[in-house]
């Protein structure tokens, strides 16, 4: 069996992945979701602290896919890493696929009206369209999810510190009452 | 199918005009026709927004050329695309074995379909394939494609007309123009 005939989808993280995996696997295109992991960022003591893993391999085609297909705001925390995995690895092909790429995906193949369905955080793990996917995500766990992506956005460029916003401040109080005390980010290293 | 009065309402912006690309595929012939000189060429038309192109172009080449059509189905168009695979949908209709062939296709943009096509084409042993496009939209290219002759490069905005469709229609404007989104915004699938 080839890779792009496998029965045994990876857990995409998101529904936009799982997608794009099926649109590969229809083209003959080989991909694997997630094989290689590059640091990004060390420490004085040398240990990693920020690593990038893109999305997709395409082996055939050498090239990285990445998808961003989540809220704009957080485009900007994927685009620096990228720029820094661009800077540390200018050997690496890689391309982002952004959710406006996604939408004319979709769009191009008559399937726009998933495309809404498939993006944001809508699309996150656990949508049944997702193969992997059996069990469905603990809201609480989206919401707290985006609130800590967003809290390394603004930690990320700390020379431009910006007050929260009322719907940021409004976002926080409802992920801080409703996401358990033993709630944490799922161990992805390096996937925004 | 749905009737529509003025197709060319649906249109927001003309982004080749008739006379445009009327112009370049006159170019195109004549550069294919000096780079083929003395030979013979096959000329293969992917179904079915190429249609327009490759009549026009076949027309300006100056040189003597067999044409083959072929037809491959597209993501989306099955109802079992989930564990679907692409599929030629009509084959070429004579053997290509030794033959200089050029690809003729209206718009690359992902260049999945091509790359397959191009992979297919090849297991049949053509002397040479080079590609033609109308139209290149770079800006989401997964697979680089080399492209031999290409006629414009386009923005990243969907466009319909001279063959181009949404939802099958469109396709028999005399131009390439970009479709108001109102037009296929709201969801509906084609």
């Amino acid at each position: 069996m080839t890779d792009t005939l496998r029965e045994t989808a990876p857990p995409f993280a998101h529904a936009s992945e799982a997608e794009m995996a099926r649109i590969l696997d229809f083209y003959g295109i080989v991909w694997e979701y997630e094989p290689h992991t590059f640091p990004i960022l060390w420490n004085l003591e040398g240990d990693v602290v920020e690593s990038f893993s893109p999305d997709f391999y395409l082996a055939e085609l050498d090239l990285y896919l990445e998808m961003t297909t989540l809220r704009q705001k957080l485009v900007r925390k994927k685009n620096r890493k990228l720029r820094r995995l661009r800077e540390l690895y200018p050997d690496v092909r890689i391309k982002l696929f952004y959710a406006r790429d996604f939408r004319a995906l979709m769009l191009k193949y008559g399937k726009l009206a998933l495309a809404d369905a498939l993006t944001g955080t809508a699309g996150q793990a656990g949508l049944p369209e997702a193969p992997g996917a059996t069990e469905p995500v603990d809201p609480a766990l989206i919401a707290a999810v985006t609130v800590l992506d967003a809290e390394a956005d603004r930690s990320a460029t700390p020379t431009s510190p910006s007050r929260p916003t009322a719907a940021r401040r409004r976002r926080r109080r409802r992920a801080a009452a409703s996401v358990p005390a033993t709630t944490t980010q799922p161990d992805r290293p390096g996937n925004a | 199918m749905q009737t529509k009065p003025d197709l060319s309402a649906d249109v927001g912006e003309i982004l080749l005009s008739e006379d445009e690309i009327q112009a370049k595929v006159a170019e195109l012939g004549a550069r294919i026709s000096a780079d083929y000189a003395g030979r013979s060429l096959t000329l293969v038309s992917v179904l079915k927004g190429s249609l327009p192109f490759m009549a026009d172009l076949m027309r300006a080449i100056t040189i003597p050329v067999r044409i083959d059509l072929m037809e491959v189905s597209s993501y989306g168009g099955t109802a079992t695309e989930s564990s679907g695979l692409v599929r030629i949908l009509k084959d070429l209709s004579a053997s290509i074995a030794g033959e200089d062939v050029l690809i003729v296709e209206d718009i690359i943009d992902t260049g999945l379909t091509l790359n397959y096509l191009i992979r297919y084409l090849r297991g049949k042993n053509p002397a040479t394939l080079r590609i033609c496009t109308l139209l290149d939209k770079p800006a989401r290219r997964l697979v680089d494609i080399p492209v031999d002759y290409r006629g414009f490069t386009i923005p990243d905005q969907f466009v319909v007309g001279y063959g181009l469709d949404y939802g099958e229609i469109y396709r028999n404007l005399r131009f390439v123009g970009v479709l108001r989104r109102e037009v296929y915004a709201g969801g509906a699938e084609g």
